[in-house]
């Protein structure tokens, strides 16, 4: 069966994340009252797997094979079936 | 000994580091990174560039190229291997340098030139160098900002794995901004605990002529070339 994944990967809290800074200080200026803006990524994929735990345990093997873990932290978002995502 | 340089889809660097290298005299090689042997080479280098166009992040996935394992082999066995610049982000990615090389703290591309100390002498890479003396090279890049969590940099610190750090230019107003990407410790360099694989953001290979403006990176390479004669 098909599944639909969607993996987030962001920098851990603490480190400096000047594109976030770059963003608050852009919706600030619009007037937006905002604090603490974070970057991070949002990857989408499809697989194919047995069944929901096998399909888990391999978006989060992908997720953790792409993340760096000096800087980085992953969690799975999203695991679906691929027909109720299309 | 020969001197294998890496070639990444989107390396644009490994040109000028096989050109350093021979004019300290090396015979140096250029290497497809889908290559599965390093068998013969006696050092490797990863050079600057955008090796995957830097997408996911700079050094991201040239670090799962099929060359890597024969790099990670000759690092384990001692050899010495060098990246500079795109090739510093593949060893800390590929985790055989700690820590990480995030986006510069100005978020500009930057490309000019710095100085920089050179913390250590006993190293195949810096034996022609004095300990303390003041590098000018060329640097360029968006990520160079050396980030490691407080153990690790405590560490680099007490074992002497700082191998390069950016300083004021000499003579120059105390306050003059030098740090031109917000890197920890003002760390340039920094070398594993064995002392063969080093990294670095300035490119000592774009600063070997005179007609260049700076000759102060050659000392890299007439460094590996006595170890490498001393090796073979």
């Amino acid at each position: 069966m098909k599944y639909h994944a969607t993996i987030l990967i962001e920098l851990k809290d603490g480190i400096l994340d000047p594109q976030g800074r770059a963003v608050e200080g852009v919706l600030t200026g619009l007037g937006y009252r905002v604090e603490n803006v974070r970057v991070g990524r949002v990857l989408e994929l499809e697989l194919e797997a047995a069944s929901e735990p096998e399909a888990r345990e391999t978006a989060l093997a992908i997720a953790r094979a792409l993340a760096n873990p000096v800087m980085e932290v992953y969690a799975l978002e999203a695991l679906r079936p691929l027909q109720e995502v299309l | 000994m020969k001197v294998a340089v890496v070639v990444f889809p989107g390396s644009n660097c490994d040109h000028d580091t096989r050109w350093a290298l021979e004019r300290a005299g090396l015979k140096a090689e250029l290497v497809w990174h889908t290559e599965g042997s390093l068998e013969g080479y006696g050092a490797v280098f990863l050079p600057g560039g955008f090796s995957y166009g830097d997408y996911l992040r700079a050094g991201a996935l040239a670090k799962f190229s099929p060359v890597m394992g024969e790099v990670r082999r000759l690092a384990q066995q001692g050899y010495p291997v060098m990246g500079i610049c795109n090739g510093f982000q593949v060893l800390t990615e590929a985790g055989l340098l700690p820590g990480a090389l995030l986006a510069n703290t100005n978020l500009h591309y930057t490309c000019k030139e710095v100085f920089l100390r050179v913390e250590r002498t006993d190293l195949a890479f810096t034996s022609d160098y004095r300990k303390g003396q003041v590098l000018r090279l060329p640097i360029a890049h968006g990520e160079g900002r050396y980030y490691a969590d407080e153990e690790t940099l405590a560490r680099l610190e007490n074992q002497g794995q700082v191998v390069f750090r950016y300083v004021p230019q000499p003579g120059a107003a105390s306050e003059a901004p030098y740090n031109p990407n917000g890197s920890l410790l003002d760390i340039a360099g920094i070398v594993n605990e064995r002392g063969n694989v080093l990294g670095m953001m300035p490119h000592p290979e774009r600063a070997v002529e005179e007609v260049l403006g700076s000759v102060d990176g050659e000392g890299i390479f007439t460094s590996l070339s006595k170890a490498l004669s001393a090796m073979a």
